[in-house]
């Protein structure tokens, strides 16, 4: 959430929803090298598909959010984000999540001027196919 | 097909019913309409409804959509994604927010790396935060093994060489005790 003085010295106030911040969390960690996939749970699985039910009906394709939860708070704005995901083998999991931390405060901060206090990453899986040594 | 007793007993402003409409729905299709079906403006209206009732329900029936094979397999993960939830460890970030790995992958990888070893294949691998309050990244673990009978007795070192190496190099945690448990020979 923004606050800004409009010309006319009209009080603006900007919201973004978290599903917003959590799209743009997910499309910057998936591009991440070594993520293989966002892992949702069944609770951010259900949640997802409720959010994919009532924008179809709205004949839209929602960008996906699944495996990332984002946190809004308004007073004071903070914003948080989590993502579950897994990684193929071949990079080290820690630089890689590493990398996701920052890939995803960048994202977020330029999509929506807010800059993510704490970007929190579970690796549920490192898949090892083709070798690790 | 008979409609239900509710429908019975229907009648139409006509003297028909409806029951009997239903039941003429094909003939009056095929164009064997006797002389009232064809003016009778409330055995037309009744038959268009009918008709319309008629496609949805087949529809309906002939419905034998399964969920897709997509839909079952997200679920299948998403469960997957929530039993490695419930067992993290922490990995050192210096970014704000936390890093955290699900023991299972580490079993996997570490796993993996002990099989790589000739004449060795890893079985359980528990991994447990090592009780160092002041190494709070550094695990304990413990690898049960089956060796091949003419297993050299060094090579045991050899196991616990790539296994600390791949737990440093390919997830980035520190081993604070690794126990190798020989549970089974088998033979190559």
């Amino acid at each position: 959430m923004t606050r800004e003085q409009a010309p006319a010295r009209q009080l603006v106030e900007t919201v973004i929803a978290p599903p917003v911040i959590a799209a743009v969390a997910a499309h910057a960690a998936a591009r991440v090298p070594g993520v293989v996939r966002l892992e949702p749970g069944l609770r951010g699985l259900a949640g997802s598909l409720t959010r994919i039910a009532r924008q179809r009906i709205k004949g839209l394709e929602p960008a996906p959010t699944e495996g990332v939860r984002a946190f809004v708070e308004h007073d004071p704005p903070d914003v948080r984000v989590e993502i579950d995901l897994s990684l193929s083998g071949l990079d080290q999991a820690a630089a890689t999540a590493q990398a996701v931390q920052r890939a995803v405060g960048k994202a977020v901060t330029e999509a929506t001027g807010l800059t993510p206090s704490a970007v929190s990453v579970s690796i549920l899986d490192i898949e090892i196919r083709g070798g690790l040594l | 097909m008979a409609m239900n007793h509710a429908t019975r007993d229907y009648l139409l402003p006509c003297g028909r019913d409806v029951e009997q409409v239903w039941e003429r729905l094909d003939e009056v299709d095929a164009g064997r309409a006797d002389a009232h079906e064809l003016g009778c403006p409330h055995c037309r209206a009744t038959r268009e409804s009918l008709l319309v009732l008629r496609g949805l329900t087949r529809e309906l029936a002939e419905d034998d959509a399964e969920p897709s094979p997509d839909l079952t397999s997200r679920i299948m993960s998403a469960i997957r994604a929530e039993v490695r939830r419930r067992d993290l460890v922490p990995l050192a970030s210096p970014e704000p927010g936390e890093v955290q790995v699900s023991d299972q992958a580490v079993a996997a990888v570490l796993r993996f790396a002990a099989d790589s070893v000739d004449g060795v294949r890893a079985r359980r691998c528990r991994v447990l935060p090592a009780p160092d309050i002041t190494d709070p990244l550094a695990v304990n673990v413990e690898l049960n093994l089956a060796i091949a009978h003419d297993f050299g007795s060094d090579s045991l070192d050899v196991v616990r060489e790539r296994v600390t190496a791949a737990a440093g190099a390919r997830v980035g945690l520190r081993l604070a005790r690794l126990d190798l448990v020989v549970e089974d020979v088998y033979d190559a």
